[in-house]
């Protein structure tokens, strides 16, 4: 794949020719449907990849009016800049110039923590295997602690969206994806619900659940909390009924299902607590109620003195500056026990590999999001979908590739913007997103973590220096 | 908004030890969370990364080497910044938007050069390179009727358009490292306890100046933001006393030392002029763009300037 997310306008003007960047690919079908749009599985036809699976995400147009959405520029941008194993990997990003929509080639995983959840609870009746939850927790956190590193926070962690690969050289390895929602910590920051983005509450920290305005890496360790113990006992930890109002509504519930776990939390375990609005406000439902602790060893079934139990306790730590971070839990006695972490989190030396099934494809779907046969259904349940589409609440996309107007313009002679539109679709007009070397743009010093597979372009301020050498390279 | 979101490094140091006024509504936002979240270890660290990202965005180009344009394109330029300053103002958003968009509109027009284009093209590009930082820096989104050029109209569609052109040109890479992101911290280096009054807004009136003096790829923000603050302290230091003062912070070699001493003379002239030219008698487009004093709005930045002769 090269740079070939510039198409030539030329080839796009009619219904039956495929853009050019299309071309490169077999389209097999539909694979996910969310709130940004769809997700599809493509296979490469050129002959140095062929046949390697891709998930396609298109990302839905955004509301006419406003150009191309912040968010599709803030996942991008993101994706761009990281470059992890454990992290999802963007190929290659193809602007179709008829419609202006944009479509995310990724590397395709054929699993994710939703499924295979649900195959084990569903399907198997029999939990996971120790080997295989601690490969994933590991992995996910190994993931985390890069991205905590540079400064993202991914705010939307959940099971659907750890992926695991399938077969191949990287088979069980786990890939976090869906960066819609993350940020840098810098980056002005607005409650999830201000987004108009329904996110799932269930694995939402409760400092959030309170109110506060500022996030911190500690939000997506509450989830990875959450997530810990949903792999253990394969049911959602915290399983609060939505309240589904705007903007922001009190999740009066999610907290509730909290403090009979965990407790009630307290001033003194969490001093900063006082200053969280609804706490300051709902004093009559949350400081008024009180709950006995049913404690929480006694709903993931562990025993109180297990590292297991240790390293989950520390994550759902209510006081955010006192929860675990992931450079933390990386060293944390639970990894350093037997069964050790393994890179193939699946395939267990002991135990018989689990057969997970592979993801429902939609065939009657094409890349426009119009059926050929019959309206398109949910592929699957829930939110599980590869390309990582929080939600699953699909949408109206535009119905086929149309040629676009020149119209509106004053002052301007029509082939003058011609002219402009051919030179924005010119093959070759920059990001030529060579997918194996995308450079790191932010070689960080890293908080010394093993494994760690950056490919750094340089190493003047490489993992071993910190601090790092006061010469900046020149 | 305005000034008093600008600074984001990650412990706002400023913010917590001098409640400065301008900072008035980001401390209070900081009330709740405990502010303390990052140590002064993790703020070197911060700032170390962004150098380090910052280097490799510069790559081994020479900090101060100028990038050549002819005056009719410079004109071309200063329009294009003083239509994203005004419609910065107009609409309230940060000063850190205007200056992105500046970032971009140079970033833009280092691969694809100025001359290539027509003018109402490069009107066209600032206007989408204003929009993407608006995007990436807002946290409303505004609609794009709300950008209004007097000379063209462009419809919604030709500004994605565009706005696709500047995104895949930059490979989007947009998150842009900014003067902006060094100023808390070079504030905090520099004076210490003693901040005087209203010194960041004297800060960015420097950074948003300088944007009209140079191309933004031809020099490293830290080097800008340093020679800013400087000037900002006190604009009468001698070359030695520049070196003394930058002399503790180990963050750059001699040759960036430098350049910061060529950034705060070109600093010290801006300077003159924004303290000489009183913004009522200079015509609204005075063929020297710098002659203009910014259009600030002092309810966002209510700190006044302290008369300095």
């Amino acid at each position: 794949m090269g740079d070939t997310n510039s198409n030539n306008g030329n080839n796009t003007n009619t219904n039956n020719k495929k853009p050019e960047w299309l071309q490169q690919y077999d389209l097999l079908g539909k694979i996910g449907e969310g709130t940004y749009g769809l997700v599809f599985l493509a296979r490469i036809k050129s002959s140095t990849n062929r046949g390697k699976s891709i998930a396609i995400k298109k990302f839905k147009q955004s509301k006419d009016g406003d150009g191309v959405s912040p968010t599709a520029i803030r996942e991008i941008m993101l994706l761009r800049e990281i470059s992890h194993e454990n992290v999802v990997k963007l190929v290659n990003v193809h602007i179709n110039h008829v419609d202006m929509s944009l479509y995310l080639a990724f590397d395709y995983a054929e699993h994710d923590l939703y499924e295979i959840i649900r195959h084990h609870r569903d399907k198997v009746n029999q939990s996971i295997s120790q080997y295989t939850v601690k490969s994933f927790l590991w992995q996910l956190l190994n993931g985390l602690n890069y991205l905590h590193s540079n400064w993202i926070i991914h705010r939307d962690l959940k099971p659907s969206n750890i992926l695991v690969m399938g077969e191949g050289d990287e088979q069980g390895v786990v890939k976090i994806a869906d960066f819609g929602l993350a940020r840098i910590y810098q980056a002005p920051l607005k409650s999830l619900s201000d987004n108009g983005v329904v996110v799932t509450i269930w694995y939402r920290a409760p400092e959030l659940l309170l109110g506060a305005k500022h996030y911190t890496s500690a939000v997506d360790m509450w989830a990875v909390g959450c997530i810990f113990a949903e792999l253990l006992t394969l049911k959602p930890l915290f399983q609060g009924a939505e309240v589904k109002a705007t903007p922001n509504p009190f999740q009066l519930d999610q907290l509730d299902k909290i403090f009979k776990v965990l407790g009630h939390p307290t001033l003194e375990k969490w001093p900063t607590l006082a200053n969280l609005p609804h706490w300051q406000q709902d004093v009559q439902h949350i400081q008024g109620h009180k709950y006995d602790n049913t404690g929480l060893n006694t709903v993931v079934h562990l025993p109180i003195k297990s590292p297991a139990y240790d390293l989950l306790s520390r994550m759902l730590e209510y006081d955010p500056r006192k929860r675990i971070s992931a450079a933390q839990a990386l060293e944390h006695e639970y990894f350093r026990n037997d069964p050790l972490p393994g890179r193939n989190a699946l395939v267990s030396p002991n135990d018989k590999a689990v057969n997970y099934p592979t993801r429902p494809v939609d065939r009657t779907t094409d890349f426009e999001g119009t059926t050929s046969l019959q309206p398109s259904q949910p592929v699957s349940s829930g939110n599980a979908v590869s390309g990582n589409i929080p939600g699953a609440h699909g949408g109206t996309l535009r119905s086929g590739p149309r040629q676009m107007p020149v119209g509106g313009m004053q002052r301007m002679q029509p082939q003058a913007m011609q002219a402009f539109n051919n030179l924005a679709s010119q093959p070759g007009m920059g990001s030529g997103m060579n997918p194996g070397g995308i450079p790191m743009q932010r070689g960080l010093p890293n908080q010394g973590h093993q494994q760690q597979q950056v490919r750094r372009k340089d190493t003047g301020m490489g993992m071993s220096g910190y601090p790092p050498q006061q010469k900046s390279r020149r | 908004m305005g000034i008093s979101d600008t600074p984001f490094s990650p412990r706002n140091l400023l913010c917590q030890e001098n409640p400065d006024a301008c900072f008035k509504e980001q401390q209070q936002e900081e009330k709740e969370d405990d502010p303390c979240l990052f140590s002064e270890s993790e703020d070197e660290y911060y700032i170390q990364c962004l150098l380090h990202r910052e280097t490799t965005a510069f790559g081994s180009k020479s900090c101060c080497a100028s990038t050549t344009t002819s005056s009719s394109l410079k004109r071309v330029r200063l329009d294009c910044i003083e239509w994203i300053f005004n419609t910065r103002a107009s609409l309230d958003f940060r000063f850190l938007t205007a200056y992105l968009s500046v970032t971009y509109f140079d970033r833009f027009f280092s691969k694809k050069p100025l001359g290539d284009w027509m003018i109402w093209a490069i009107r066209l590009l600032s206007l989408a390179c204003f929009s993407l930082a608006a995007k990436m820096e807002q946290s409303t989104v505004t609609p794009l009727s709300a950008y209004k050029l007097q000379e063209y109209d462009f419809d919604n569609q030709q500004i994605q358009r565009a706005e696709l052109l500047v995104l895949s040109t930059l490979e989007w890479k947009m998150g842009s490292i900014t003067p902006f992101s060094y100023m808390s911290y070079f504030i905090n280096k520099f004076c210490g306890e003693s901040k005087p009054e209203g010194l960041c807004s004297r800060v960015a009136e420097l950074f948003m100046a300088v944007t009209k003096e140079i191309n933004l790829t031809d020099h490293r923000p830290s080097i800008i933001a340093a020679a800013a603050v400087l000037v900002a302290i006190d604009s009468q230091l001698t070359k030695e006393a520049v070196e003394l003062r930058i002399s503790p912070i180990a963050l750059w070699g001699s040759q960036e030392n430098e350049h910061i001493f060529s950034c705060y003379n070109m600093m010290q002239d801006i300077e003159k002029r924004i303290v000489k030219t009183p913004a009522s008698v200079v015509p609204p487009h005075s063929a020297a763009g710098t002659r203009r004093r910014l259009n600030f709005n002092e309810q966002h930045c209510p700190v006044k300037r302290i008369h300095r002769s």
